[in-house]
């Protein structure tokens, strides 16, 4: 699956030559074969060097403050988003559903790799909602169906149909 | 700038040390375990900094690649690699150690949890040429991965087994006045029970047994 995502960033970044890449380990992390250095370890770590190899910086933040809140989200998206209980996703939901309320991307005012990253992490969890559960988490689905629809980020994985109407009177307000 | 940090807090050692080491101007203050900083997250989470443009940022990594790069150190490759090996690998596993060793009073445990990733540390360091993770000077990665094994690592009683490379570099870190300063806020000479109330408000640790059976994205 890591592969598969990389294989897509690759594509998205509009990289021509295809890198080599293995796993390693019982949690399949991604190993980029690097010609020019030792091998790069862990999914992250290889596709903010895949952003560096497009010359695509302002995908990791256009300042200092984005930078680290790019970073910031693809942490979550490994050690939180990756390993969490069934418990666990509805506290992300929600909370990522506050955090977005008044936000169009998740760190500054454009779309960065913390998008594509907590997009593709967050696709498994999304798929398993009700239509009733979607509408609960609104902003969420907002987002994530801005980024499904962003040219060139989808690739591998299927779309999700997300209603931009209410259906169920709001129980929330 | 404000970082807001708790007591006994092992995570607020590795951005106080960053503080200190790269002398960013900040306020410090310190809150209690339970108080919401951070306003979108449903738990408590500490360290938090709140930035110039009135963001949070509520990863203790993140807070540090902040501080070093306002200070004029961008973060590697390497250091990447490092600080992702940190937050997926080692901190899951740092997790389990301090419940047992705080909490259960299970501290002969605790070899067994931490060999895998200690081994995996002195492996690469026993690789490298230099005195640092990623080169002559310290790093991020090298404060981040101090804190994260300061408190079991300067804690006698556990015998963690020979970890020659890691001791090596440990005790360079640790001679750091901004790795003495910061241990001596957070755990105030306590050692491992400075921890204690803190580790009682977490939520007990995930087996690693669960965590390996279902990967979510495999």
């Amino acid at each position: 699956m890591a592969l598969r995502e990389l294989s897509s960033l690759e594509k998205y970044l509009g990289l021509k030559k295809p890198n080599k890449y293995s796993t390693q380990g019982d949690k399949k992390v991604p190993v980029l074969q690097n010609n020019n250095g030792p091998p790069l370890v862990g999914l992250v770590t290889v596709a903010c060097h895949l952003v560096k190899q497009a010359q695509r910086p302002e995908l990791l933040g256009d300042s200092a403050e984005n930078r680290a809140v790019v970073q910031q989200w693809l942490e979550y998206r490994v050690s939180k988003l990756d390993v969490c209980t069934k418990e666990d996703v509805k506290t992300i939901l929600k909370d990522l559903n506050l955090y977005l309320q008044d936000k169009v991307y998740l760190a500054g005012n454009h779309f960065t790799l913390a998008d594509a990253l907590v997009y593709n992490g967050i696709h498994p969890k999304i798929v398993d909602l009700a239509v009733q559960e979607k509408e609960q988490y609104v902003n969420v689905t907002r987002w994530f169906d801005h980024i499904q629809h962003y040219p060139g980020v989808r690739h591998h994985l299927p779309p999700i149909v997300v209603l931009r109407n209410r259906i169920y009177t709001s129980r929330h307000h | 700038m404000k970082l807001f940090v708790s007591e006994g807090n092992p995570h607020c050692l590795k951005v106080l040390a960053a503080l200190e080491e790269t002398g960013v101007q900040c306020d410090v203050q310190c809150v209690n375990h339970e108080e919401k900083v951070v306003p979108f997250l449903s738990h408590p989470a500490l360290p938090a900094l709140l930035l110039p443009s009135g963001q949070h940022l509520f990863s203790s990594d993140a807070i540090c690649r902040y501080m070093f790069e306002v200070s004029g150190q961008e973060s590697s490759e390497l250091c990447n690699q490092w600080l992702e090996w940190e937050a997926t690998d080692f901190q899951p596993a740092l997790l389990q150690a301090l419940h047992m060793a705080v909490l259960q009073g299970k501290g002969s445990e605790v070899p067994k949890v931490l060999q895998g990733p200690l081994n995996y540390l002195d492996q690469r360091l026993s690789k490298g040429i230099t005195p640092y993770l990623t080169g002559e000077v310290v790093s991020v990665a090298d404060i981040v991965l101090w804190a994260a094994l300061y408190p079991v690592f300067s804690d006698s009683s556990l015998s963690l087994g020979e970890h020659k490379f890691v001791r090596a570099w440990f005790d360079r870190v640790t001679g750091m006045r901004s790795c003495k300063s910061a241990a001596q806020k957070v755990l105030q000479g306590k050692g491992l029970q400075g921890m204690k109330s803190y580790m009682q408000r977490q939520p007990a640790p995930q087996s690693s047994q669960c965590r390996d059976t279902h990967p979510c994205n495999s």
